[in-house]
């Protein structure tokens, strides 16, 4: 549905976005995370035709969005993360002004308008002027306006920034109900907010793409941690650890959960380690009171990618 | 592009902008009118469209200052550029409704016509070239407005840049017959805008004021598009 190849942005000399790549399959909903100012927002942009490439490849429907922006123009709904409204207008107005600029033939403009209206919740509010609605229904207006024309791709870009918790509720309801028939792409700089609505996530930061793939698979550990509680003095409870082969760290934790037991942190090689584990414990006469996984949380692998080292440390255009 | 003149012109009325171009206009040349013709006897308007000509290009920047620059703080200029609109009907469209209004605050000025047919005997060809002469002045004018706005991030640098701008194309009438190196009296000629206007003045109807208007807004709308163009590729 959407190939993007080596997608540039330079400005005024600054890198704002540095050979991203990925591609998304039809039906897809997918996250793009990344600290403030990573490059989020440009990608999106260049994605709805808002902003060219300064080099690189968009083909969305197998369609290369710079030789046919009119044909892409028609597919791809956007909701920036400031709605674009016009303040001066009713919500049924700014939606027919959008309905005829986007060229949906008259006899089905006001079915159509109706159907968005009543998809985001705002038929109540039709008459009242933009600027008069609380920020939550103009967020739901900007979603309204993003489906006018019936897209099949959706791109918003973080659409509950600055939103109350019911609102952000009720907007994550809104795309819940989107994903059924459209491939959405959505950003946001908190975790929490894209896993709840995404499989697969794109972590940005300082405008390359630095993971693609999903939130398992992301925090799938290929060296376990285990999180190990021994009836011991701490310093034994390592040297007995250390010494049970395939056993690569044990790091001693300073407050044990368990009151009167050492609590130590073990990095193993394989599930081999595991096995031999409590065998070689009871060899020594040290009683163990519990054994469990740590897997990393997201935040955990989603800071330690945003934080690898950079190659090649170069300055990030503003507002990207 | 018919939905953004209607647009336009909705704005125009939804927000004080046409109604303080209105009000501007029409006191200045209620003030023209009051010297030229009511005080000073004349028995046609002539007289008043040339005084208005020298004041009025004051009250254009009012009516491009918002076009561009408030799209851009609302978001909706990407609304518009991402829509089925090319960016020509775009830049048209905004330039058709203001000049729209502007006749509108020009038919209004009819009432002086009125007036003076009543109580005078003017030339009434004359007195339609001198509208027509005026209405291509202004629209003219409305152009450079446009293409300056096209510029600003807000609409009061866009305001004082057009002023600015219109202020100097009027003064560089004057300027350039006191220039006597001659390539350069030629191009300063060709931009003072208000030079071709005397013609109408005198109540003349010529093809070649008429053309140059025509040519003077048209290069400024074009030079608008191609801004917008080079904004996108930023």
């Amino acid at each position: 549905m959407i190939t993007v190849k080596n997608l540039t942005k330079y400005y005024g000399g600054k890198i704002g976005v540095e050979n991203v790549s990925f591609h998304i399959e039809k039906g897809e909903i997918v996250g793009m995370l990344g600290p403030n100012g990573a490059g989020k927002s440009t990608i999106m942009r260049m994605l709805a035709s808002h902003m060219l490439p300064t080099s690189g490849e968009i083909t969305i429907n197998g369609v290369d969005i710079l030789s046919a922006p009119e044909n892409t123009k028609a597919v791809v709904g956007y909701l920036p993360e400031i709605p674009p409204l016009y303040m001066d207008m009713s919500v049924q107005r700014y939606l027919e002004f959008l309905s005829q600029i986007r060229r949906i033939p008259r006899d089905k403009r006001v079915p159509h308008i109706a159907q968005a209206m009543e998809f985001a919740n705002i038929s109540d509010v039709r008459h009242r002027l933009i600027r008069n609605l609380s920020k939550g229904y103009r967020q739901r207006v900007g979603i309204a306006q993003a489906l006018i024309g019936r897209p099949e791709v959706l791109i918003f870009d973080e659409p509950t920034v600055g939103l109350d918790p019911k609102q952000i509720a009720e907007v994550r309801s809104l795309i819940e109900k989107l994903r059924k028939d459209h491939t959405i792409l959505l950003s946001s700089h908190i975790l929490s907010e894209i896993r709840m609505t995404c499989e697969r996530v794109l972590i940005i930061n300082r405008g390359r793409l630095l993971a693609d793939d999903t939130f398992s698979r992301l925090s799938d550990d290929k060296t376990p941690r285990y999180c190990v509680h021994l009836k011991c003095d701490i310093e034994t409870a390592r040297k007995a650890l250390m010494s049970i082969p395939g056993v690569l760290r044990a790091e001693p934790a300073e407050k044990p959960d368990i009151p009167g037991c050492a609590k130590v942190f073990i990095t193993i090689a394989s599930d081999d380690a595991l096995d031999r584990l409590s065998a070689e414990l009871a060899l020594r006469k040290i009683p163990l009171y519990e054994l469990k996984r740590d897997a990393k949380t997201l935040e955990e692998v989603f800071l330690s990618i945003i934080s690898q080292p950079e190659v090649n440390d170069a300055p990030v255009a503003e507002g990207a | 592009m018919f939905y953004i003149i209607k647009k336009e012109i909705e704005t125009y009325f939804t927000t004080p902008f046409g109604f303080i171009f209105m009000g501007i206009f029409l006191i200045l040349s209620g003030l023209t009118f009051t010297i030229s013709n009511l005080l000073g006897g004349n028995g046609d308007l002539l007289g008043m469209f040339g005084l208005l000509a020298n004041i009025s290009f004051m009250t254009f920047p009012i009516l491009t200052m918002r076009q561009y620059s408030e799209e851009r703080k609302a978001g909706t200029e990407h609304l518009l550029i991402s829509s089925r609109l090319s960016l020509t009907d775009i830049v048209l469209g905004k330039y058709i409704a203001a000049l729209a209004v502007f006749l509108l605050t020009l038919a209004a000025t009819g009432v002086y016509a009125v007036i003076i047919m009543i109580y005078g005997a003017p030339n009434i060809g004359g007195l339609l070239a001198s509208y027509l002469g005026f209405f291509l002045f202004g629209g003219a004018m409305i152009a450079v407005c446009g293409f300056i706005a096209s510029f600003a991030e807000n609409q009061v640098t866009a305001a004082i840049a057009s002023f600015g701008l219109l202020f100097l194309l009027v003064m560089l009438s004057s300027f350039s017959k006191s220039v006597e190196v001659p390539v350069l009296k030629e191009a300063l000629s060709a931009l003072a805008i208000s030079e071709r206007y005397d013609v109408f003045v005198r109540g003349v109807f010529e093809p070649g004021p008429v053309s140059y208007y025509i040519c003077y807004a048209a290069v400024f709308v074009f030079l608008t598009v191609m801004n917008l163009k080079r904004r996108r590729l930023l």
